[in-house]
């Protein structure tokens, strides 16, 4: 019996299935270009859902997120998106949701100001775009309306009294209930789970007809995220037609829904729109020849070899392997792409867990060229015809700067549209 | 199931180190939870995926030899699809499952494995060879004599050199034979130059499900050195998922010589389809009856990947209409095992059985289809226990028979999987 070997020939392959590597396939594909996209899993189901530009900036949290911008070309010129206009962002990040929207999961359009989106600990942080489901929340928040939060039985990571509590003094119309989920009594259970569930029609009624008893005035019901999986706009307008209050989502903890939702959504719709994606695979190997790249990846029955015109690499971070240290140094394990850093790990960390100025091994990531291509320490590119975006560039902090999604979205664009002209 | 005082208490984390290809390891859990979130089986006996590594990881090797949640864990893979560090707990429930002592395994899977080795046969449900060859030839001998269409109707048994030979669930011959001529006449319609083979014929492997490697090792030596010796090209599995599985697997595991290439069935279908060969449409599916479809993992996340997803859509679409076509959310590789698979239908656990297939139930309700298409035995069966139990509308039903009834050879013996509103469409013509 021999391994099955297939061959997919393909301008653009994107290595990575975070936020980065499917924004990149979007606008590759929007750009008429080949693409096909590898990946495993990957650190999207921890989203809140929430798409962050820049949140933070000098340490300040900031309401406008394009002065913000203003200020961090300025202040950390070397910073991936310093590289960028506002304008080229913005058309980045707006190419994205329209996508997401045309996928079937809806965004609000990136507006001026942040919004402030509700957190599951009873708390707001700044964020551009929300989903549409959990945007009404943010209105309620701001106008204090009288608001139900609902949380359930056995529910893991979601607890509406917390949530109560935390708002208490600055939203005191804000009050909380616990229900048993229909069919899911006596048992933990993941959001996920209860999402699933909700799919149904018959459990979407169940449900309205558990919360509309306990509405007592109030205006507005919040429940975790947990409003079906793939057509969540339209069940939270079904069930708040049932409800007969104005329904929203507030995000859990990892594993979320959100997350899980983009995940599906991309994996239901790519193949449709003519990605070749296999979003259970680790790309292995890559060598470099005159005219492209061949990349390796072995299934469990078969090995695959695509032959790629060019590479953009979006593999993240630690979680999901895009970087790996040892005791001694960080090193990126696919491609061996230098990077810049200090002799030793005393260097990576400061004293302090919380220093409000972040840890520098945070920092720490592949240089890229200004047109996003991995550069060796002369500043030359590594080759032609890879690019890099997302988490995995260094000079950015985005747990700190409240910039991922911003980060992921605007390089990939940057990193697509060099390719582009490169393959042009 | 009870939680056992017998059998070995594994050291799992050295297990796991045995396990683990290089480079992979278990301490990379961050304890996320998205396995757990993910799977079916979560919750059942008070454990979860999560939970196990933790306790792995916390050397509580004698609660995790003993748990009986490594026999409602299906082996399905959706824990190693999700996980960032790719760590697969399937393998530590696989080991878990061989160090319980034999008697206080699930006797329904033990038994199905004894059967199975009590003859070259290798059939779980105790037929044979000499059985099997005859059952075969009488079933074929009624429809030569009944549906004149197919009077030279050829079911060859041991044709060596013939280009493929195909196996059989033993479900067929033993209690539902009829079921049997779709299939033949699918592949008399193509001109498929096929055999059986007498020996190693059954396409189901429980020995793989007790965890006892030298079984499921002597399952698959037994079903390699028949097919070797018809010295055919390729090997084709039926509308089956683990015996699929179970025989690559096993070939690559054990390290064994195979002069053949193996293939699912669905490979086959949606080729002959492209080829014309298959000219099947969805004429006959006036009534705009919907359709969904589920992937077995066996077949797809665990083997040929979201190309037999791929096939298994343009099959189904091809035959129920582009429109007519549901599919369940989430689907191909990422779908939910049905909770059939692990042995867990024959464990006699059906409470946790039917908690785990819940989720494939809300799955399936909310494409609101009429029907569900499995190319799985143990898929169709669970669906269809989960289906009555909790009360759905759908039928199951396999591909042949939705195969033979767009082409119009589907005879009324052969509709027992088919609801009523399918049982006088497309009848053969009487001779």
């Amino acid at each position: 019996m021999k391994r099955g070997h297939r061959r997919i020939e393909t301008q653009l392959a994107v290595i990575g299935t975070g936020i980065a590597g499917f924004a990149a396939s979007i606008f590759a594909l929007k750009r008429g270009l080949d693409v096909a996209q590898f990946g495993h899993s990957g650190a999207m189901a921890y989203t809140t859902g929430y798409l962050d530009l820049l949140g933070v900036h000098g340490q300040r949290i900031r309401q406008d997120p394009w002065a913000a911008l203003d200020e961090l070309r300025r202040d950390e010129p070397q910073h991936p998106m310093s590289k960028l206009s506002n304008p080229t962002i913005r058309t980045a990040f707006d190419g994205f949701t329209d996508a997401l929207c045309d996928m079937g999961i809806g965004y609000t359009k990136a507006g001026e100001q942040n919004l402030s989106g509700l957190l599951p600990n009873g708390v707001a942080k700044p964020t551009l775009s929300v989903p549409k489901t959990m945007l009404p929340g943010i209105a309620a928040r701001e106008a204090g309306a009288r608001t139900l939060v609902l949380d359930f039985d056995g529910l893991q990571g979601f607890s509406a009294k917390a949530f109560e509590v935390n708002f208490a003094e600055r939203w005191p119309a804000l009050k909380s209930a616990r229900l048993t989920f229909p069919d899911m009594e006596n048992r933990q259970v993941f959001p996920e789970v209860l999402a699933r569930s909700l799919e149904n029609r018959a459990t979407q009624e169940a449900l309205a007809g558990l919360i509309r008893p306990l509405l007592n005035g109030a205006e507005y019901v919040g429940v975790p995220a947990i409003l079906g999986m793939h057509a969540p706009d339209e069940i939270r307008a079904r069930m708040e037609h049932a409800i007969g209050a104005t329904l929203f989502e507030i995000p859990t903890i990892p594993p979320a829904v959100p997350g899980i939702r983009l995940r599906e959504c991309f994996e239901r719709a790519f193949p449709d729109m003519g990605v070749k994606l296999e979003p259970q695979l680790k790309v292995s190997n890559v060598e470099f020849g005159r005219s492209g790249a061949t990349l390796f990846l072995h299934g469990p029955m078969e090995d695959l070899e695509i032959e790629a015109s060019a590479v953009l690499l979006a593999t993240g971070r630690f979680l999901s392997g895009g970087l790996k240290s040892d005791q001694h140094r960080l090193s990126e394990p696919l491609l061996d792409l230098p990077i810049l850093q200090p002799d030793g790990r005393q260097e990576w960390f400061r004293h302090e867990y919380l220093d409000p100025r972040g840890h520098p091994i945070n920092r720490l990531g592949i240089e890229v060229d200004s047109a996003f291509r991995p550069v060796m320490p002369d500043g030359d590119p590594v080759n032609e015809r890879l690019f890099a975006a997302g988490a995995i560039l260094a000079h950015q902090d985005w747990v700190r700067q409240r910039s991922g999604a911003g980060l992921a979205i605007a390089t990939a664009y940057a990193a697509t549209e060099a390719a582009a002209a490169m393959l042009a | 199931m009870s939680a056992h005082p017998r059998g070995d208490t594994l050291d799992f984390l050295k297990v796991a180190k045995d396990l683990l290809p290089a480079g992979a390891s278990y301490d990379a859990c961050v304890g996320c939870g998205i396995c757990a979130s993910g799977c079916p089986a979560s919750g059942l006996h008070g454990m979860d995926p999560r939970r196990f590594i933790n306790m792995a990881m916390l050397g509580m090797n004698k609660e995790l030899s003993t748990t009986p949640w490594v026999w409602a864990c299906t082996q399905c893979k959706r824990c190693a699809y999700l996980c960032p560090m790719g760590i697969d707990v399937s393998q530590l429930v696989g080991a878990a499952r061989g160090a319980w002592a034999t008697e206080d395994k699930p006797s329904g899977i033990v038994r199905s494995c004894a059967a199975q080795r009590l003859d070259e046969s290798t059939s779980a449900m105790g037929i044979m060879s000499e059985d099997f060859v005859e059952i075969v030839e009488e079933t074929l001998e009624e429809i030569q004599e009944n549906q004149p269409r197919f009077a030279d109707l050829k079911v060859p048994i041991d044709k060596k050199g013939a280009k493929f030979v195909i196996n059989q669930n033993s479900r067929e011959p033993a209690v539902e034979p009829e079921e049997m001529a779709p299939l033949w006449k699918i592949l008399d319609y193509v001109g498929a130059d096929w055999t059986y083979s007498s020996k190693g014929w059954a396409a189901e492997n429980f020995c793989m499900f007790t965890g006892d490697l030298d079984a499921w090792k002597e399952m698959v030596e037994t079903r390699v050195d028949a097919i070797n010796a018809l010295e055919c090209e390729t090997w084709i599995n039926t509308e089956c998922g683990h015996s699929f599985f179970t025989l690559w697997q096993g070939i690559e595991k054990f390290g064994l010589e195979a002069n053949f290439e193996a293939e699912s069935l669905v490979t086959y279908y949606a080729q002959w389809i492209r080829e014309g060969r298959l000219p099947v449409n969805s004429d006959w599916n006036t009534n705009n009856l919907k359709f969904t479809v589920q992937d077995p993992c066996q077949l797809v996340r665990k083997s040929i990947g979201d190309k037999a997803a791929d096939d298994l859509r343009f099959v189904v679409k091809t035959l129920v209409g582009e429109e007519n076509f549901i599919d369940m959310q989430p689907c191909r590789s990422a779908n939910y095992c049905c909770g059939g698979g692990g042995g867990f239908l024959q464990a006699g656990m059906s409470k946790e059985r039917r908690a785990y297939g819940k989720r494939k139930f809300d799955q399936i309700i909310a494409t609101e289809a009429d029907y569900v298409l499995t190319p799985c035995h143990n898929c169709h069966s669970q669906i269809d226990d989960v289906g009555e139990y909790f009360g759905g509308a759908y039928t199951v039903t396999h591909l042949w028979t939705l195969i033979c009834l767009s082409l119009g050879i589907l005879g009324p013996d052969e509709r027992k999987y088919l609801g009523p509103d399918l049982a006088d469409i497309n009848l053969p013509d009487e001779e």
